[in-house]
């Protein structure tokens, strides 16, 4: 039913990088998100899968404090990248986001230039010293994204000009650009054609080799094909996290089998 | 449960064709309310722009008479030529021209008068500027008096009687024999906009309120645009969201409809009567518009800058940057089209208003044009309420032709703004 070749599974072996314990999400007195208990492997891909409206999206905005942004969103609990916790308050939320970049569900370049697009956080961060230093950046974060062959004659050029899946690169490699330790994707592949998101999930499966990836995803084949854990959320629960063979072939909850057989969601 | 093959909706049945017929004539009967609506604006604005120019183009043109004239050293002293009497020289040359008529003081002064009385002052401008023509003849070419203006472009009706027309058949002949001599021509009146107002509609020109409007509308954009911008950006992207802001709202929209009128006594108390501002001048009229155009301003920039899509916030704030970055480097580039647009608009809707300058003195009978801000001017509007205000013929077509002018401005502000917004508008 899925495909569940995978080619290495080393993730036991893996330190534990983001810690969620007892997190509560509140949009004004709605509760998005009730007592989420996670911990994410470092360097590995972890997918959240879900029906609509059960808090992936929220939880993964909570790891990079994009919530803050939201006046009437309340984070409660505690969710620490290496043992800090994200939300004391000497944290910098600005900072934060640099180190645990993001890609959202639609692709959305700046209306810019391909290269001002990339050297955008680098620039604002002042992690580069000069032209030539950016330039390395700008190049290694287009090739890390795969998209250096096909836009280096034209970095000049508006990132809006290119397609779909493109953009969708191209802001991986404005998020990785600033060197994160965690990747953050919300659905990225869901506003792209199956060889534009084939495309990405290789990318997904290099990236992790450098940080840790968290992403949403509505597709179970796309969970069971690039990530190595797997966490089913319900109605704002995290109902089942685990190894993702495991929560597609042998699920303990009853709720988990039945949105993974297509019986619910 | 029931047959669903018998209970079928029938396409063709009558009741459905009524239907869909009265569904077509209320679609007809939309179309064509609208697009009568929309003729019907067309006829107003033809009929108004078509009565200002039938109007107003007799003023596009000025009556001048061509004279040589005689400036006899007897009539100025050569060491305080600006003090010579150029009255009696330009009597002495209508004379001159008129051999026959009587020599009485009033049959001189009616032949006098069919120059303007501002050739006196062009003849000793000319002379101040260079002594040297003492003595010798000169060719002038001066503007005639609004009377005969209108008579030579056909204004005065000759068959009305003659104790009701303004000029008096041997004045008409008197007119038309210089006529006929070859020596009136009717050039493109530029003193329309190089001259500054006057007592004398020949002599009347716009320079004074043009330059005036320009100031008050530099002073305006000066105040309003940063304030503006500041007060929507802070109010869109950094303020809390709770009551104060929203009263804060809801007073700026309050504000935007306030009447103009009272946007005047606002600035007549608090710039000319607790400032101590002078009155008249441009400076306290862009202070008082500025107020005026403030809310507009603030609200069409709160409108370009939610329309910028929240897709780019995310992602600038994704890599990293702060508010302030968001803000700065994104998002207010990306609004600067609409922030402009509705500018402009704001502006050009201060350069129409009239209330306010009343009140704090811009209609001033004031004969030269402002040098600075703080001189005492006029401004278009207010020029085209005094000239409507005088009984001179010839202010009527002025009166016109300066709406024209200030219709003009209004439409070359009004096609910047969709030029910019055109260029610069984003597909995304």
């Amino acid at each position: 039913m899925y495909d569940l070749k995978k080619p290495e599974h080393d993730v036991d072996q893996a330190k534990t990088k983001i810690s969620a314990r007892g997190v509560q999400v509140f949009y004004g007195d709605t509760q998005a998100i009730k007592d989420v208990n996670v911990e994410i492997a470092d360097k590995t891909v972890t997918s959240f899968i879900g029906p609509s409206g059960c808090g992936k999206s929220t939880f993964l905005r909570c790891i990079n404090r994009m919530n803050d942004t939201i006046d009437i969103c309340r984070v409660e609990g505690e969710i620490t990248i290496d043992g800090h916790d994200i939300y004391a308050p000497d944290v910098d939320p600005v900072q934060l986001r640099a180190k645990v970049g993001m890609v959202f569900q639609k692709p959305n370049p700046f209306p810019k230039s391909i290269y001002d697009n990339v050297a955008y956080g680098p620039r604002i961060h002042g992690m580069t010293r000069n032209k030539a230093e950016l330039d390395e950046v700008v190049e290694t974060a287009l090739r890390g994204a795969g998209l250096w062959n096909e836009v280096k004659d034209r970095l000049d050029t508006p990132g809006t000009g290119l397609s779909g899946g493109q953009q969708q690169r191209l802001c991986i490699a404005r998020a990785v650009a600033t060197q994160p330790e965690v990747l953050l994707m919300d659905e990225p592949c869901s506003a792209l054609d199956p060889i534009a998101t084939a495309l990405i999930e290789d990318l997904i499966d290099d990236l992790k080799q450098q940080f840790s990836v968290v992403i949403v995803t509505h597709s179970m084949q796309q969970a069971a094909r690039i990530s190595q854990k797997t966490a089913f959320f319900h109605l704002g629960n995290l109902v089942e996290y685990g190894d993702t063979d495991t929560i597609f072939t042998n699920p303990r909850d009853e709720r988990t089998e039945n949105y993974i057989t297509g019986r619910t969601g | 449960m029931t047959d669903a093959t018998s209970d079928k909706f029938d396409w063709a049945a009558p009741a459905f064709q009524a239907t869909l017929r009265k569904r077509k004539r209320s679609q007809l009967w939309l179309k064509s309310l609208g697009l009568g609506a929309i003729l019907i604006a067309f006829a107003m604005l033809f009929l108004l722009v078509g009565s200002l120019i039938s109007t107003g183009y007799h003023a596009f043109t000025q009556t001048h008479l061509r004279i040589d004239v005689v400036l006899d050293a007897d009539l100025i002293d050569a060491d305080a030529p600006e003090r010579g009497n150029y009255r009696q020289i330009l009597t002495n040359t209508m004379q001159a021209q008129f051999p026959d008529v009587a020599d009485d003081r009033a049959a001189l002064r009616r032949l006098t008068s069919i120059l303007s009385n501002g050739a006196q002052f062009t003849l000793r401008d000319m002379v101040v500027a260079d002594p040297g023509l003492i003595g010798q003849t000169v060719t002038v070419t001066v503007p005639v008096s609004d009377p005969y203006d209108q008579l030579a472009k056909g204004l005065i009706d000759s068959d009305t009687p003659e104790e009701n027309r303004r000029l008096k058949d041997d004045e008409i002949a008197n007119f038309n024999r210089l006529a006929e001599a070859g020596m009136v021509s009717k050039p493109l009146n530029w003193g329309l906009i190089t001259n500054a107002d006057s007592r004398f509609p020949e002599l009347a020109g716009l320079k004074g309120a043009i330059i005036g409007s320009a100031y008050a509308l530099l002073i305006c954009f000066l105040l309003s645009f940063p304030v503006g911008i500041g007060a929507a950006i802070y109010l869109e992207e950094f303020a809390p969201k709770n009551r104060v802001s929203d009263l804060i709202e809801i007073n700026i929209n309050n504000l935007a409809a306030v009447p103009s009128v009272v946007f005047g006594l606002l600035g007549l108390a608090v710039f000319i009567g607790w400032f101590g501002m002078p009155r008249s001048v441009p400076f306290v009229g862009g202070l008082t518009l500025a107020l005026m155009t403030l809310p507009t301003i603030i609200i069409a920039t709160r409108a370009a800058l939610k329309a910028v899509p929240p897709s780019i916030r995310e992602a600038a704030l994704g890599v990293g940057a702060s508010r302030q970055q968001v803000v700065f480097g994104h998002v207010l580039p990306l609004a600067m089209p609409g922030i402009l647009t509705g500018t402009i608009i704001g502006l050009a809707q201060a350069l129409g208003e009239t209330a306010p300058l009343l009140l704090i003195g811009m209609n001033a009978f004031i004969t030269s044009a402002p040098a600075t801000p703080f001189d005492s001017a006029t401004a278009l509007p207010t020029q085209i309420f005094i000239w409507a205000d005088s009984p001179e013929r010839g202010f009527v077509s002025r009166t016109s032709a300066a709406i024209l002018v200030l219709l003009t401005f209004l439409i070359a502000m009004n096609a910047i703004a969709i030029y910019l917004r055109q260029k610069f508008e984003r597909k995304w």
